[in-house]
């Protein structure tokens, strides 16, 4: 399914007065749910762009709290944006899995307003994990890479 | 017609929007700081979007995350609220830029409005009585000491920009009057960054009256009727009541077909007010308040008209949907603010009921005020055939009030609807001042 097709299920959707609905075809599966915490799943990260709330929306601890071990840190978005890994869609992503990063070294990108956002490290790191899909939408707080300090 | 809604505020206001959107199937997307993400009004929004931490600067005056967030949720609109950045012509030309219809009036507008000696002369020149001033600004002792001489003392210091009393201040002679004005512009300097000044004759113990207009893009501009919010601590309103006890019919006509003028005139869109100063049956022009009001229910009450949803369909371009030949002011309404005097969570919230009640309130058990804004918790709106039957309704509806786990000004609002002053109808905005030096009740 391309995202023209999938706006186009989207708008129907909406108009409907169904709460949830499941599509399938050719291995890919779309569900749209209504109501107080309404959520798209697409398995193709891209396409996910469209959507992207309640999952992240939940209450967040304060930035910089540890994660799962306690050398484990969350770096999370100053601000709301289009979250990008690459410079351009095209490029190779600043950062991967297991990289060691140093201090300075652009992680991401947050589109805001037209503007594009590099994101550097504030100091030297390893990516643990990457925790936002590319060219999603970020709110303030969420949880962008998972590191730990080198 | 508006599709998807972003509502830059919280508390019960933002609550408020959202049940109108209900009604009109719009999508609501509620903006909130990390301070409010379990919010009732994050529950009641199809979607939330963090956009700040805690403090409001940079949260709920975060224009760029804000706008950001809108655009990202797909949005079409972004209402404003009450407060925060409802009145900044610089955040309404951001949202049009991004392609966004901003919920009030085109920013020229409020912008002109802003600036209180502005918004004076333009009322002056459609004839509207103005309080006697200053002719514009005050550049320097020498000027404002002319100007109030020819005013008379005692006179009030105000800021061209200003609002919330900031940089006023009461001057009764010619002596003080060089002091204040160093203070009154200091003052003005830092909280709007502008510290020009200007001059007005002070009324001892007015009446507080504004008259509530909804205006579309159409040309038309209707009026609601008033509201008098006499009863005020520290320029705070605390008690609204339509119609008015000093405003006689002819005196009603007179002010609403001034506001209709004025904002008529200036091609105002949305939902507005006009304040006036009253007293001994005469009316001035005070300013406008570009925005939808916290008071606004006091007005639905009294006509029935919906006035957020004649704010989204005038924004919308689609036509208002009264008439002034059909807006009726039937009976009496009250409103009583109920605010927070500490922060903390809510142990117990019961809330009044029964016949002409209405309660607009972001509260239930468990839910938390802040200490980070405004301590505005709940409206307490009651209707009534008079306004002896309003004001016993309203009594009965306080008593009702339950509020447990923070300490709130209900008992006072108890106390001000029992006064026999404030029953009788005769006073002015020092009625507060006065009550309150009787001692504790």
């Amino acid at each position: 399914m391309d995202l023209k097709q999938l706006y186009a299920l989207m708008e129907r959707f909406e108009r409907t007065s169904l709460s949830e609905l499941t599509f399938k075809k050719d291995g890919e599966e779309v569900t749209l749910k209504k109501g107080a915490a309404p959520l798209v799943h697409v398995p193709t990260a891209g396409i996910a762009a469209v959507h992207a709330q309640a999952a992240v929306a939940a209450a967040q601890p304060p930035a910089g709290l540890p994660g799962r071990g306690s050398d484990i840190e969350v770096i999370r978005a100053p601000i709301v944006g289009t979250f990008y890994r690459s410079p351009a869609p095209d490029a190779a992503p600043f950062v991967e899995k297991g990289d060691r990063v140093k201090k300075g070294q652009t992680l991401c990108i947050l589109e805001a307003m037209k503007l594009m956002n590099e994101f550097q490290a504030e100091y030297d790191l390893e990516i643990i994990a990457i925790l936002a899909d590319n060219g999603t939408m970020v709110e303030f707080g969420s949880p962008l890479f998972e590191v730990r300090r080198t | 017609m508006i599709q998807s809604l972003l509502i830059a505020n919280r508390g019960e206001i933002a609550v408020r929007i959202i049940r109108t959107c209900r009604e009109m199937g719009i999508r609501t997307v509620v903006a909130h700081s990390q301070a409010d993400s379990d919010s009732l009004a994050v529950r009641m929004a199809d979607q939330a979007v963090c956009i700040g931490p805690p403090p409001a600067r940079d949260s709920y005056l975060n224009v760029r995350n804000l706008v950001t967030g809108a655009v990202l949720s797909r949005c079409d609109a972004i209402h404003p609220g009450v407060g925060f950045l409802a009145e900044n012509a610089g955040f309404a030309r951001e949202v049009i830029e991004a392609g966004l219809i901003f919920v009030g009036p085109d920013p020229e507008v409020t912008q002109l409005l802003g600036d209180k000696i502005q918004a004076k002369q333009s009322a002056q020149k459609m004839g509207i009585p103005v309080i006697p001033g200053s002719t514009g600004s005050v550049a320097d002792a020498v000027q404002a000491a002319k100007a109030a001489e020819e005013i008379g003392f005692p006179v009030i210091v105000k800021a061209a920009a200003g609002g919330g009393g900031k940089g006023m201040r009461i001057v009764r002679s010619s002596s003080e009057l060089a002091d204040v004005l160093r203070i009154a512009s200091q003052e003005a300097e830092k909280a709007f960054s502008d510290g020009t000044l200007y001059l007005e004759k002070y009324f001892e113990n007015p009446r507080h009256v504004e008259i509530q207009i909804v205006a579309d893009r159409l040309g038309n501009a209707v009026h609601l009727g008033e509201r008098d919010c006499t009863v005020q601590e520290n320029h705070q309103k605390l008690v609204e009541e339509s119609p008015s006890p000093a405003v006689s019919a002819e005196l009603r006509a007179t002010m609403s077909a001034d506001a209709v003028r004025l904002l008529g005139g200036l091609g105002y869109t949305g939902a507005g007010t006009v304040e006036f100063l009253v007293k001994n049956g005469r009316h001035w022009f005070m300013e406008v308040n570009a925005r939808v009001q916290v008071e606004h229910p006091v007005s639905e009450m009294v006509t029935g008209v919906d006035i957020i949803r004649q704010q989204i369909l005038a924004a919308s371009g689609e036509p208002l949907e009264v008439r002034q030949e059909e807006v009726r002011l039937g009976g009496y309404a009250v409103e009583c603010r109920i605010n927070a005097r500490s922060a903390g969570r809510v142990t117990r919230f019961i809330a009044p009921g029964g016949f002409g009640v209405r309660v607009d309130t972001y509260l239930h058990d468990g839910a938390v005020v802040s200490p980070y804004y405004d301590h505005l918790v709940a409206k307490l709106i009651v209707s009534g055939n008079t306004r002896l039957e309003g004001l016993t309704r309203m009594g009965r509806a306080l008593s009702e009030f339950v509020i447990d786990g923070i300490t709130t000004n209900l008992a006072q609002q108890a106390r001000i609807v029992a006064h026999p002053v404030f029953r009788r109808g005769i006073y002015g905005t020092g009625f507060m001042a006065d009550m309150l030096k009787e001692g504790p009740a």
